[in-house]
């Protein structure tokens, strides 16, 4: 690993933890002794979400997603507040601030009040161990994926106490959808995640990244199978289009969020894309890289390398929302479980494979770019085979109806025009 | 614990606000889980009456009535209350104005199948884009009725004997544009979503309706087109001069929402090539024969029928010689399209209700009058 | 049904009161009660049997209910059938009479073609003609408990009836309060 160019001084921006140091030492000199602890988790905090993800939050998720889709539909986005809309997520959030923030009568007014704060602590729990820079994370666990893993089920929760505690079908519908949606997801994610984790032989998320940069390839590459399970996972996780049953606007307008208004729908909204941005995180931070850019973060801040490559994956979750119509429930239930988990288990056995080959010639360099270009190769074939195999025939479908120039009765389908 | 897991159907209500029952109409579904098992339908929040106050007004006050029923396609309306009151009265009316109506009638059907196809993706779940493409279009038709009528929804341009206004000098370069940009929207749309894996397992093989059933339930238009009935009553009973045009029927293979779909898709191809052959061959002369104001036709009764965007919309009109129609009556297509919603939903789930709902392409407006 | 197929008329055919009475006889004798030009009038207890077999003939082949309404003459109500065929492309006009201004009845006709149920629940709805064997005859538009019957000529009864025609637009003379009769 190329030793890093970031200086010690307080003043270098490519390494923002020295500012944090600074500060942390310096307080710990005035301070009793323990306090600096929860002074490092308050500038943590400060530091991983409300400098970082907060504002990316805001200007990515709500404004630029608005933008976005609006461009998909061939419309502007907002323009109105301020200079081309920009100030658009301050107005939402002031107007969500001052809303009345209705709670039905015969609801379950305690549970209700608690599902958002249920729904924000994860989030800003997750950021806590994503890799900003090489010095630059909150709490570097040893297996900080599976602490990833475990926190990011925990929203579901939520979601499920805001359906319940609403007293209206429509919610119960919604509630009880996305339990089932994520109970079916969860497998088909950890899986691929697996295969990430046996190639890089390690569980550490800076490990990861680390490894990223030895080899000087990203993990995307290497198992782009898991790569794109792990996207569709996720997508469908954090109810995004085609998969956001569990807040079907066209279905049951608007799921388990239908009585919630105001702030309490604010921060259900908000910490949507918070999820969202910590997905996208995780899945630069493991399969594209981290930090790392093929040797540019010793010039560029690294921290604005993974923030940039976070953003550019959140507009993939933005794309495939404005596109995309909606799968049925069970539809979506059959996907996972039909076509996805083979599918993960196809790639942890390729991925397991490949480890095992590699550990028995002693670890040579080669060996990874030649199961890269291979794994993408099957990865190709895989996809294409398992979905015909599913039963996806193209040429079933007529997609032009019969033409009839003379009007009668019933056409047979059989017969010929 | 023995014994299976004890549930109960519940009661849900699809509607009347909702943002995806086209208008304010219920659907009390009776649900287990997921699966609809009953479905009842609760109407009549737009009842506006109009067939008794048609029975006060003149035959001319009645033409903008029939713009509020199918606001979605006005002109077809209003062309077949004129037909019906010309069928009572035995007026005649002169090339230009039969051609004028046809065209009028086929952009008008262009307009409404853009709203019904956005409206129907949009349905499935994609989110308003189609929605907002589809628009795109229909307001390029939509500018063309204000140029020539004066409004965009509620024309009332056909008069008994003829249309309202001539044509007006932006008229032929607004159609051409639009018969120069349709036909790739149209195929747009059709790769985007005709051969998109996720819409199709959303629409295929859901509110199938079989041949002997759409017949049986007095269906009309595309929902019995695409179930493989060749019925089109522009060809069958041809009115306006539409003998004259050259374009076919696009009938469906199995009767499900998806099959319907496409015969719209196909019908806006057909519409093209329509208004195409009459603007080409627009006759000159007079648009409208003078009617008296206050016309009485001679008692008797009349069954005229068109084919709007939805099905077969017919006027029943009871004269007795005096100046107001003694009966008006609407045979209205979304009205009758829904009598066999309860066989197209019920073994399906809720979101293959509002899907159904979408391929039915109701205006409520109709359902009410 | 080849022969059918090939030499579908080019316009409907409206089939004059005489040519559908002609069919209906054939079809259920002694259904017919009169005939007049344009229509045939049937006879109420023969009207479910005669459009039954009228569906299942071959040479009416009246598959398709396309209209059903009611009109009200001053004095007698008349119920009003528009049934066409696909492969012969005709449409033939059959009507019921009911006299009852009371409590209407007409026999109907959804065992033979599903597609009347609603249009029978409209016509119940708006007029009070009840239909006997529908298996859910509710007002469909307007409400449970909705007073009168909206399209009958002496709904909101003035002295006189409802007096159609230019004399008399609404909110332009100055009328007293309508009374609107409860019809029990």
């Amino acid at each position: 690993m190329m030793p890093f160019l970031a200086s010690d001084k307080w003043y270098d921006l490519r390494d923002l933890s020295n500012i944090s140091r600074e500060i942390l030492e310096g307080a710990d000199r005035v301070l009793p002794f323990g306090i600096v602890y929860v002074l490092a988790a308050l500038l943590g905090f400060v530091a991983s979400f409300l400098i970082f993800v907060l504002p990316s939050q805001l200007f990515v998720g709500v404004y630029g997603e608005r933008k976005l889709i609006g461009r998909i539909q061939s419309r502007y986005g907002p323009n109105r507040v301020g200079p081309f809309g920009l100030l658009q997520p301050i107005a939402d959030a002031i107007k969500l601030i001052q809303k009345e923030a209705l709670t039905p009568t015969r609801s379950d007014r305690v549970v209700m009040y608690i599902a958002p704060l249920f729904f924000v602590a994860p989030a800003v729990l997750l950021f806590a161990v994503i890799p900003f820079g090489p010095n630059m994370i909150f709490a570097d666990v040893p297996v900080s994926l599976m602490y990833f893993l475990a926190i990011s089920s925990l929203p579901v929760l939520a979601n499920f106490m805001a359906g319940w505690s609403a007293n209206n079908k429509y919610s119960l519908f919604g509630a009880i959808r996305i339990v089932a949606m994520t109970i079916s997801y969860e497998t088909p994610l950890v899986m691929s995640l697996l295969g990430a984790v046996v190639i890089a032989g390690t569980l550490n998320l800076q490990g990861m990244v680390l490894w990223a940069d030895e080899y000087k390839i990203w993990l995307g590459f290497v198992t782009p199978l898991a790569l794109v399970i792990y996207f569709i996972c996720v997508s469908a996780e954090l109810n995004r289009t085609p998969t956001d049953i569990a807040e079907a606007e066209s279905e049951i307008v608007a799921g388990y969020l239908t009585e919630y208004s105001g702030m309490k729908w604010g921060l259900f909204y908000g910490m949507d894309i918070g999820y969202a941005i910590a997905a996208s995180a995780f899945a630069v931070t493991v399969f594209l890289g981290g930090w790392t850019l093929f040797g540019l973060e010793q010039w560029v801040p690294p921290w604005l390398i993974f923030i940039g490559k976070t953003h550019l994956f959140y507009m993939l979750f933005i794309w495939t929302r404005g596109t995309l119509p909606r799968l049925r429930s069970d539809q979506l239930m059959a996907f996972a479980w039909k076509f996805l988990l083979p599918l993960a288990l196809f790639n942890l056995f390729i991925v397991a494979t490949e480890r095992m080959i590699w550990a028995e010639e002693g670890y040579p360099d080669a060996y990874v770019y030649l199961f890269a270009m291979f794994n993408i190769l099957v990865s190709i074939l895989l996809l294409f085979f398992w979905a015909d195999f599913n039963g996806y025939k193209p040429g079933d479908t007529p997609t032009r109806p019969r033409l009839v120039k003379e009007p009668r009765g019933y056409v047979p389908v059989e017969e010929q025009l | 614990m023995t014994g299976a897991i004890k549930s109960e159907p519940f009661v849900i209500n699809i509607g009347p606000q909702h943002p995806s029952t086209h208008g304010v109409f219920r659907i009390r579904a009776t649900v287990d889980g997921e699966k609809v098992i009953d479905a009842e339908m609760v109407m009549g929040y737009l009842h506006r009456s109009m067939e008794k106050l048609a029975e006060e007004r003149t035959y001319t006050q009645n033409i903008p009535f029939t713009d509020r029923t199918d606001y979605l396609s006005s002109m077809s309306n209003n062309l077949g209350y004129c037909l019906a009151v010309e069928k009572l009265a035995g007026i005649e009316v002169p090339a230009r104005g039969n051609a004028i109506r046809v065209i009028m009638a086929e952009l008008q059907r262009l307009a409404s199948h853009c709203m019904a196809i956005g409206a129907f993706a949009n349905d499935t779940g994609a989110w308003q884009t189609p929605v907002m493409w589809a628009f795109r279009e229909r307001e390029k038709i939509l500018d063309i009725f204000e140029v020539t009528s004066g409004a965009r929804l509620t024309c009332n341009y056909m008069r008994i004997g003829g249309v309202a206004f001539d044509l007006r000098t932006p008229f032929e370069p607004m159609v051409r544009q639009v018969l120069a940009d349709l036909p790739p929207f149209i195929d747009e749309m059709e790769n985007l979503l005709s051969g998109n894996e996720i819409f199709i397992s959303r629409t295929r093989g859901i509110g199938v309706l079989s041949p002997e059933m759409a017949t049986n339930a007095s269906l009309s238009g595309p929902m019995l087109r695409g179930s493989g009935i060749a019925w089109d009553l522009r060809k069958a009973d041809p009115y306006c001069g539409y003998e004259q045009y050259d374009f076919a029927i696009p009938i469906g293979y199995r009767g499900d929402s998806y099959d319907r779909f496409i015969v719209r898709l196909e019908e806006m191809r057909q519409s093209v090539k329509i208004v195409r052959q009459a603007l080409d061959g627009l006759p000159t002369g007079p648009f409208r024969t003078e009617v008296p104001l206050a016309l009485r036709p001679p008692s008797g009764e009349a069954y005229a029928r068109i084919e709007s965007p939805r099905g077969e919309l017919g006027y029943y009109l009871v004269s007795d010689g005096g100046p107001s129609p003694f009966r008006f009556h609407i045979r209205p297509p979304s009205f009758i399209n829904l009598s066999a919603l309860k066989e197209m939903t019920v073994g399906g789930t809720v979101a293959d209700a509002i899907v159904v709902l979408g391929s039915v392409d109701l205006v409520v407006g109709e359902i009410d009058r | 049904m080849e022969e059918t197929r090939t030499g579908v008329a080019a316009v409907t055919r409206e089939l004059s009161g005489p040519e559908a009475a002609a069919f209906a006889e054939s079809a259920v004798p002694g259904s017919v009660a009169r005939t007049t030009d344009t229509a045939c009038y049937l006879k109420p207890g023969r009207l479910v049997a005669a459009l039954d077999a009228l569906k299942n003939s071959r040479e009416a082949d009246l598959v398709h209910l396309t209209n059903l309404c009611g009109v009200d003459f001053w004095d007698h109500f008349e119920v009003v059938y528009h049934v066409q065929s696909f492969d012969k492309n005709q449409i033939a006009l059959f009507k019921v009479e009911v006299s009852d201004r009371e409590k209407p009845s007409v026999p109907s006709v959804v065992p033979v073609f599903h597609g009347a149920w609603m249009q029978e629940n409209e016509t119940y709805d708006l007029f009070g003609i009840r239909f006997e064997g529908h298996p859910n005859l509710y007002r469909i538009l307007l409400w449970e408990g909705y007073p009168g019957w909206p399209l009958r000529k002496d709904f909101l009864s003035m002295p006189g009836g409802l007096q159609p025609g230019l004399g008399d637009f609404a909110g332009t003379t100055p009328r007293s309060e309508p009374t609107v009769k409860v019809v029990k």
